[in-house]
């Protein structure tokens, strides 16, 4: 190509034809073979069978021999005289909307007075806030367990106060612990959102709120709240959407069945013989429950992609 | 980009979204017939097996050769320079032990660990792993054979069997001929507590198995995470002593009284037996006997092994079990690996294994009244000792049919979703 | 820091300085700027809560015991002096190690420029097509870890069986799931810079190759560079994919040894090993924080928010 072949017009510049679908076809090529496949192979084992010897999975692929049993199956441990999914999922649910609404109690408060009232120290308090993204969430759920062991330095605090006569068990099946742990491991990620939509208000306007007679929390209801409206739901979504999927914090903090999440039968079921279809129909289910947040997600994405950097 | 970014950009509108998936859609089932055609090898493998023999005491098995997966022939040395690679569980072998076998082989060894069977069965068949030598358990091992997993051993190689093994595994009766196995470890099953923190006369109860649904020690209560070993528990506790059964009454009468457990005490499941209850984590545990006797090295600094106690039912009629050593067949180096086996069933290297995992080897020269006295198990646990006449009174976790085991899988995952 | 708002507020409202000094004090007390005490109490509290029980599992990697509640001494047995348990020497922490360096490293080395030239080419191709291949890499940025990593999980034990589990499978599992952090930083960045430069550069009589390189290259460098450092940090805190595609020990990076070991008998090792992770993470980000500053030298100001917002949403 020693020449440009043809003129720029008025929209941008005349490349080949081939040259930009040419740029993006590895990445392209990529997603379809690693990430659209895999996800129908998931459909395809959802709606497999099962091999008789090894219990294992086994896919069909042709959408016209999809067999529902796995679908069938899942439907009964949900509902029915032996169902027995419905507590783990309503447990996910709960845990997850208490610790959402944590997240959000706690964390609405801090990114406000960081993005107002931040100051000359805004710059420490937002790698403070940045901090624990960095670090890693295992390591975080590891300082844990190390505090709220039987000897360590939660009940150690408690005993010295004289609060508890006997260490509390903090890390077998108390429900507590779990939503605690999800909302210490998941805030961060609703913090920022909401700094960044609290950040974008014009004080201006606030100001201009103020000079119209409306007091410190009239100000508040009226215009910051509303105006942050976004910055929350986005926060919210992207925290549930990862908690809906989340088995590990239960299994590091708890290990009772007592509090096992839907994303614990999943990874129960993946590498349990002959529970594979199981595993493969609930993922689909999880992810058809999961597909407004995901939209609404995708959206904002795409949003804040076009705002730019 | 139909439009210049600095104009607005494009949107992803509810449209342009909706057209998206749509085109997914149909995309998809056109997928999926190309997809059929490349994936001709696990239909394949689904399609050719028949039923498996499983192995009983009344029904013992001689399992198959295959022409196409002899044993190795005799007389051949050991490679040179190999890395032999092992496939076993977690802390389940002295690593000085396999160090001494290095060294006498002028060889490399390198140990995997799988967390169960089952996750190591999945791998070894993905044909991805060139383990020479792997430890499975019984329950597994005709799986193993008629899937060709494992390769059928040359017995010149392993004299050391016939010489210092107990004669029960000369030709036992999951493997008659030991075609493809030799014995590694025996154990039992029983309860272990902590006398310092649970008073109660644990032997002395009625029912000794109750003490698990004791809602006074809730959170406290550990099971072991294994669906045969926990739910085998629970049939004894209501006098089934068939272990392996298949009966639905049984399983579902299994399956009340775990959601009973899961709902009064708050059981955790793990297989850290070992290091739970010395360290306190647990007050109660279902235990593995070997567990038992190397959990005094996990004894915090300055306290007593003695308060670890072990019960296992004393007229013998309780879960007994022992694990093997297999030779795979994408061993790389099987003259090697058979040549560990041998090293392994002799009496040195059996004696300073038990002495690091706790779990005793069924060797002649070992005798079982004396463990204590030699000081390989505290007198506190003498009834982690394990005598080959227990053989003949106690239970043992045997293969079951693909069906059967689907209703026992069935049962632990209701019992774990709580 | 009270001055600072003073000075912030009245560069705000304005009027407070023509007051006189009483009325300007009594207002001060009622104003909407003044720092709310109880909300930076609150904050400081939660800010010691996010960060002190990391910063006192980290203070225990150092413990010359084996406990980790009960503080025994300094020292530095758990990184190197012990010789079975420590990070060096255990051959199970050491592997994690090396394994998620390996993993971070490989994956940054492919996904950034995949995943560049596809921002680019997205960027200026038109049609259908290109809207499907964009909402498929939002939606591989959207979906929950679990719901990929049991599909790459079961596309790579029957389908691409030929992929061995462990390093292979979990290195494409894992560009797949990051390819995304260049795509949406790059594409932000392209769509604030728009295309002048680059028509001017062709109007000047550059080909498009050149334009493209010479150009718009160099100007994408930072957002390049910052997705390379986000990709790198967020292997190394993966857990799902790589667990699930893990093979056997000497596939299991340093998460999955957390994990394993955590809730059987960990010793202050398990703590060096995730301080470790902790320090990578950090050198990662302190080394791109400077990089990202140095690349867009003369530019800085205006992109902060933007930044922060992009941050935010990933």
């Amino acid at each position: 190509m020693r020449r440009r072949r043809r003129r720029a017009n008025e929209h941008g510049i005349w490349y080949p034809r081939w040259y930009w679908p040419g740029l993006a076809s590895p990445g392209a090529l990529w997603l379809l073979v690693l990430f659209l496949v895999p996800l129908y192979t998931v459909l395809a084992i959802s709606f497999g069978t099962i091999d008789p010897i090894f219990r294992d999975a086994v896919p069909i692929w042709d959408p016209l021999r999809w067999n529902s049993a796995a679908f069938i199956d899942i439907l009964h441990k949900l509902a029915g005289s032996h169902s027995f999914l419905l507590p783990p999922v309503e447990r996910t649910l709960i845990y997850v909307c208490a610790a959402t609404a944590l997240c959000l109690v706690i964390g609405y408060p801090v990114a406000y007075f960081v993005a107002r009232y931040g100051g000359k120290q805004r710059g420490l308090l937002l790698v403070l806030l940045i901090a624990p993204f960095w670090v890693s969430y295992m390591m975080r759920m590891l300082a844990w367990i190390n505090l709220l062991g039987s000897d360590g330095w939660v009940n150690r605090g408690l005993q010295l106060l004289h609060l508890v006569p006997h260490p509390i068990n903090w890390l077998a099946g108390d429900p507590i612990t779990v939503v605690l742990g999800l909302v210490y491991g998941y805030i961060p990620y609703m913090i920022l959102p909401l700094f960044a939509g609290l950040d974008r208000i014009d004080p201006a306007l606030l100001e201009a709120a103020r000079d119209l007679g409306a007091g410190r929390l009239h100000t508040f209801l009226r215009v910051t709240l509303p105006m942050s409206k976004q910055a929350i739901l986005a926060g919210m979504v992207i925290v549930t959407l990862p908690m809906f999927g989340d088995y590990f914090t239960n299994d590091l903090l708890s290990g009772s069945p007592r509090t096992a999440m839907i994303g614990n039968v999943i990874d129960d079921s993946v590498l349990t013989p002959g529970q594979g279809t199981d595993a493969a129909a609930l993922v689909i289910l999880l992810t058809l429950l999961l597909t407004i947040p995901m939209i609404y997600y995708l959206r904002s994405t795409a949003k804040a992609m076009r705002e730019g950097v | 980009m139909d439009v210049h970014p600095r104009r607005g950009g494009r949107a992803i509108t509810r449209r342009a979204f909706l057209r998206g998936a749509l085109g997914a859609a149909i995309a998809v089932p056109t997928a999926g017939a190309l997809l059929e055609a490349c994936a001709t090898s696990s239909e394949s493998a689904a399609t050719v097996r028949t039923s498996l023999p499983l192995a009983r005491r009344n029904h013992p098995v001689r399992w198959p050769i295959y022409k196409d997966n002899p044993p190795i022939k005799s007389g051949l040395s050991p490679e040179r320079n190999a890395t032999l690679k092992i496939y076993n569980w977690a802390d389940y072998i002295y690593k000085a032990v396999v160090n001494d076998f290095a060294d006498h082989y002028n060889c490399k060894v390198e140990i995997s660990t799988f967390n169960n069977t089952d996750e190591a069965l999945s791998k070894l068949r993905s044909g991805e792993l060139d383990f020479d030598v792997m430890f499975p358990t019984i329950d597994i091992l005709g799986k193993m054979v008629v899937s060709q997993l494992v390769q059928p051993l040359n017995h010149s190689y392993i004299p050391n069997l016939t010489k210092h093994v107990w004669p029960a595994f000369q030709d036992p009766f999951y493997d008659r001929g030991w075609r493809y196995t030799v014995p590694y470890t025996i154990y039992t099953t029983g309860i272990t507590w902590r006398t310092d923190f649970v008073p109660d006369d644990i032997p002395g109860m009625q029912n000794p198995y109750d003490i698990f649904w004791d809602t006074r020690y809730k959170g406290k209560i550990h099971l072991l995470d294994d669906y045969r070993e926990a739910m085998a528990m629970v049939l004894l506790r209501n006098g089934i002593t068939n272990v392996n059964t298949t009966s639905r009454r049984d399983l579902s009468l299994v399956s009340r009284q775990l959601q009973e457990l899961a709902r009064k005490v708050d059981p955790s499941l793990d297989v850290s037996d070992y290091t739970d209850v010395p360290e306190g984590k647990a007050w109660i545990h279902q235990a593995w006997s070997g567990d038992m006797v190397s959990s005094q090295y996990y004894m915090p600094k300055g306290q007593s092994p003695r308060v670890i106690r072990y019960w296992y039912p004393p007229d013998g009629r309780g879960v007994i079990g022992n694990d093997l050593i297999t030779v795979l067949r994408s061993a790389r180096n099987p003259v090697l690996a058979h040549a560990f086996l041998n090293y392994m069933l002799s009496p040195k290297a059996a004696l300073k294994n038990m002495s690091w995992n706790g779990y005793q080897p069924p060797q002649r020269s070992i005798d079982p009244n004396k463990l204590v006295a030699q000081g390989y198990i505290p007198p506190t646990l003498k009834s982690a000792v394990v005598r080959e006449s227990d053989f003949a009174r106690g239970f043992e976790l045997l293969e079951l049919d693909p069906k059967t085991d689907a209703l026992w899988h069935d049962v632990w995952q209701r019992f774990k979703a709580g | 820091m009270q001055k600072g708002i003073d000075a912030a507020a009245s560069s705000i409202s304005g009027s407070s300085r023509y007051l006189r000094p009483g009325v300007w004090l009594s207002r001060r007390w009622s104003s909407p700027w003044r720092r709310p005490l109880v909300l930076g109490t609150f904050t400081w509290i939660y800010l010691a809560w996010s960060i002190l029980p990391v910063g006192i599992a980290m203070l225990f990697s150092f413990n010359s015991g084996r406990s980790r509640s009960a503080w025994q001494g300094f020292s530095w047995r758990w990184y190197f002096g012990d010789p079975t348990g420590s990070v060096l020497h255990d051959p199970t922490l050491h592997a994690a190690l090396i394994q998620s360096l390996r993993l971070a490293g490989l994956t940054t080395l492919v996904a950034v420029p995949l995943g560049v030239l596809f921002a680019i080419g997205i960027d200026r191709w038109r049609g259908r097509a290109a809207t499907s291949l964009n909402f498929l890499m939002l939606l591989s940025f959207v979906i929950p870890e679990l719901i990929l990593g049991v599909a790459l999980l079961f596309v790579f034990s029957n389908l691409f069986d030929f992929i061995h589990l462990g390093t292979p499978a979990q290195l494409l599992g894992l560009i797949t799931f990051e390819i995304s952090y260049p795509v949406i930083i790059v594409r932000a960045r392209m769509l604030s810079l728009g295309k002048e430069l680059e028509e001017a550069a062709m109007d000047l009589g550059a080909p498009p190759t050149h334009a493209l390189r010479r150009v718009l290259m160099p100007m994408l460098y930072p957002a390049i560079f910052a997705s390379a450092v986000l990709v790198f940090a967020s292997v190394i805190d993966d857990f799902i994919i790589v667990r699930y595609l893990s093979l056997d020990a000497s596939t299991e990076p340093m998460s999955v040894a957390i994990y394993n070991t955590a809730r059987a008998s960990p010793t202050p090792a398990l703590n060096a090993l995730a301080s470790i992770m902790v320090v990578v993470s950090f050198v990662a980000a302190v080394v791109g924080i400077l990089t990202y500053r140095w690349l867009t030298k003369g530019e800085r100001g205006k992109n902060d928010s933007a930044a922060v917002n992009l941050a935010a949403q990933i």
